[in-house]
């Protein structure tokens, strides 16, 4: 009997402390973060810091866990299907083109309340940088990473060209890549695959040099559209045989290996430039704003750029948990932590940082410009603001490139995607 | 055989799981899919729109190109990949000295994941750096030296179903499981007969084969009317939607949240599924010897 009494006693005792020690356990928060800074991400390394720090910081209570998104279309892509289902991760990035969308779900976290009840993001953004994100009273995204988009160009190689200095017009740009396929190198580094995105950045320069920086509100009609196409077609005479059909780190490659002269991405991939190019290739880079059209609309040193990805959170039933986003977000967004991010990759940020005096010096040098620039106009994928025209831009360059279709049928194109 | 009405009761219960999940995951999801079609569905809302999305695919060039090219997919694979894995199979029947051996090289790309396989074509085909043109090179043919394989109009779709046509493990093992199903007493009386190892195959190792060789044919039809890693990966429906396939499309309009039009595709590419399964089930009727 006594036996029986302790057996039971015993049963009842461990059971008890499992339930216990389990509570305990399930105390600490898990939040999820389907991140794209990841591998070869310029931005990796910091981030992985910043998540292991917090982690140590709130050990016991908060754990942020990274879940590696390495492809950014494809990431994209998730993004959209999970806002479609509501099924939104804890905290995720999510580029300007799908902020509307996110925020017609109704499943992202309104993050207004918590930027009102604490002073931290109004002392970090500057003004009216939140108001300007928010949708019908609702902020469900934290501006985050901006970008420009200037021409970086292999010195070395234009010099070998007879060329110290990167051409003002697009007249003397193509003189200056026949000069360069002359010496047996490639001009320029162009890509169709995806999102077509670095040929998408030239587009996107040569139509707000075309039309201007407001060229989005006249639309597709506006024959901006057909004089951007014609420098691509052009552009696609000065590239490499993989251009169709390449993609971003195609595209990149041939010019980390001095294969191709000009190369136009943001400024997250000047640590690239040294961790991936040649030896003595980040040495060798010159920044300069697009070439201009002849007769075009925009204005000389007319840089193009934007936001390039937002924070954001799914809504949380949870108030702890939401509690729990909030401060990791709030721990992204100090000015320490994204001076941090800014200089280890040279991604450029809205948060105000003080960034150290020995900043790269192709960043100072596309800051300097940015802050000249009469304009800083939208890229083509996000001023159109239209998801099935963007997505059709890639087989729109191919068929241009391939002589499949005239500048006009490359507009034509797009509009038949819509 | 009678069901006795007791056992009514027992038969439903046991089918009842199979039934309830077959409405779960095949009918209502059709269902489903048929209703949106008709409908703006991006995700959030939706409205009733008619006919639109379905005339506004059909009047879609590459919409039309997709239907065309899935059908050039479906086409080579019953007239070329299945043959040539029968071919391979007779070969392999007569258990010659290291038939396992190219039986397994032949079936190891059947364990490697399409993607794998997608990014390792992709890298051959390249341009600059591919061993396609370093080979035609070497052989010969500097024209193709830097020639895009995937990236030119010409050639891309050629490029893209030329691969794939490799790959015949699948069904060569379908067909070789076949033949060693076949009673030897056949070959036997063709050994009396003096008949050659030719004869054999062509008189009695392929008709008794016959109806798999049909349903490999059917098999390899429907794979590829749902062609997608291969197309995604390598040229993602490009260039200039040259090589567009049905189920690239779709995904194409899903991601840019024309989730309504994207399930009308879908819609037409079960209907065109449905009439090309019918059709073959007719034209390509055995009878089995066995």
């Amino acid at each position: 009997m006594i036996k029986s009494i302790l057996k039971l006693f015993s049963v009842v005792f461990i059971s008890t402390s499992l339930t216990v020690i389990s509570t305990v356990a399930s105390a600490e928060i898990t939040i999820n973060w389907p991140s794209i800074w990841v591998g070869k991400d310029s931005k990796s390394t910091v981030i992985s810091e910043l998540v292991d720090e917090f982690n140590a910081a709130n050990s016991g209570s908060i754990k942020v866990v990274i879940e590696e998104q390495t492809d950014y279309d494809i990431y994209a892509q998730k993004l959209t299907a999970q806002i479609s289902t509501g099924d939104l991760p804890d905290i995720f990035t999510v580029g300007a083109d799908l902020l509307d969308i996110l925020h017609r779900s109704g499943k992202a976290m309104d993050l207004a309340p918590h930027v009102a009840s604490d002073s931290h993001w109004s002392n970090v953004y500057p003004d009216g940088a939140l108001e300007s994100n928010m949708m019908g009273g609702q902020l469900t995204n934290l501006p985050y990473e901006l970008f420009v988009t200037p021409v970086t160009y292999n010195k070395k190689l234009l010099k070998a060209a007879g060329y110290d200095e990167f051409p003002a017009t697009y007249d003397e740009f193509f003189k200056m890549c026949e000069a360069v396929t002359a010496t047996g190198k490639v001009c320029t580094s162009q890509m169709t695959a995806k999102n077509a995105w670095t040929s998408m950045l030239w587009f996107s320069q040569a139509l707000a040099s075309a039309g201007g920086p407001n060229v989005y509100d006249r639309g597709l009609d506006d024959p901006a559209f057909v004089k951007a196409f014609e420098v691509m077609e052009k552009m696609y005479q000065y590239t490499t045989s993989d251009a169709v059909g390449a993609d971003a780190g195609v595209s990149g490659g041939h010019f980390l290996n001095e294969r191709t002269a000009v190369f136009m991405n943001g400024p997250w991939f000047i640590a690239r430039y040294t961790s991936d190019g040649i030896p003595g290739l980040h040495e060798n880079i010159g920044v300069a704003p697009a070439p201009m059209l002849t007769g075009g609309e925009g204005a000389p040193g007319g840089y193009v750029g934007g936001k390039q990805s937002s924070l954001a959170a799914g809504k949380q039933s949870d108030p702890a948990k939401e509690e729990a986003v909030v401060k990791f977000l709030k721990w992204l967004t100090t000015p320490e932590n994204v001076a941090r991010l800014s200089y280890s990759s040279g991604a450029m940020f809205i948060v105000k940082a003080d960034l150290p005096s020995d900043m790269d010096r192709l960043f100072i040098e596309m800051n300097e410009q940015k802050g000249n620039a009469p304009y800083v106009a939208k890229t083509f994928m996000n001023g159109m603001g239209s998801l099935p025209i963007v997505s059709e831009f890639p087989q729109a360059l191919s068929a241009l490139a391939l002589g499949e279709v005239t500048p006009e049928g490359a507009v034509e194109m797009l509009k038949d995607a819509e | 055989m009678q069901i006795k009405k007791d056992e009514v009761v027992w038969l439903l219960l046991f089918i009842a799981p199979t039934i309830i999940l077959f409405f779960l995951f095949f009918i209502i999801p059709i269902l489903f899919l048929f209703v949106t079609s008709f409908t703006n569905w991006d995700g959030i809302s939706a409205e009733f729109v008619g006919l639109e999305n379905y005339t506004k695919l059909f009047n879609k060039k590459s919409f039309v190109r997709a239907i065309t090219n899935n059908l050039y997919w479906c086409l080579t694979a019953a007239l070329i990949t299945v043959p040539l894995a029968l071919i391979i199979a007779l070969l392999l029947a007569h258990r010659s000295r290291g038939w396992k051996v190219f039986r397994t090289v032949l079936f190891i790309p059947q364990v490697v994941s399409s993607a794998a396989i997608a990014m390792l074509w992709a890298a051959m085909f390249n341009a600059e750096y591919g061993l396609v043109n370093f080979l035609l090179d070497y052989i010969g043919f500097s024209d193709y030296k830097n020639h895009n394989w995937l990236g030119n109009v010409r050639t891309a779709n050629a490029a893209l179903i030329g691969f794939s046509l490799c790959y015949v493990g699948y069904f060569m093992v379908i067909m070789l499981a076949k033949t060693a199903g076949i009673s030897e007493d056949y070959y036997d009386a063709a050994n009396i007969d003096g008949a050659s190892q030719f004869q054999k195959d062509l008189h009695i190792t392929a008709p008794l084969i016959k109806s798999t060789f049909f349903l490999c044919i059917i098999l390899a039809v429907i794979f590829n009317l749902r062609q997608f890693e291969y197309v995604y990966l390598m040229t993602a429906g490009g260039p200039a939607n040259k090589t567009q396939v049905l189920v690239v499309y779709i995904w194409n309009e899903l991601s840019v949240q024309r989730l309504g039009r994207g399930n009308a595709a879908g819609v037409i590419m079960i209907a065109i599924g449905a009439i090309l399964l019918l059709s073959l089930r007719k034209l390509l009727k055995s009878e089995t010897y066995n």
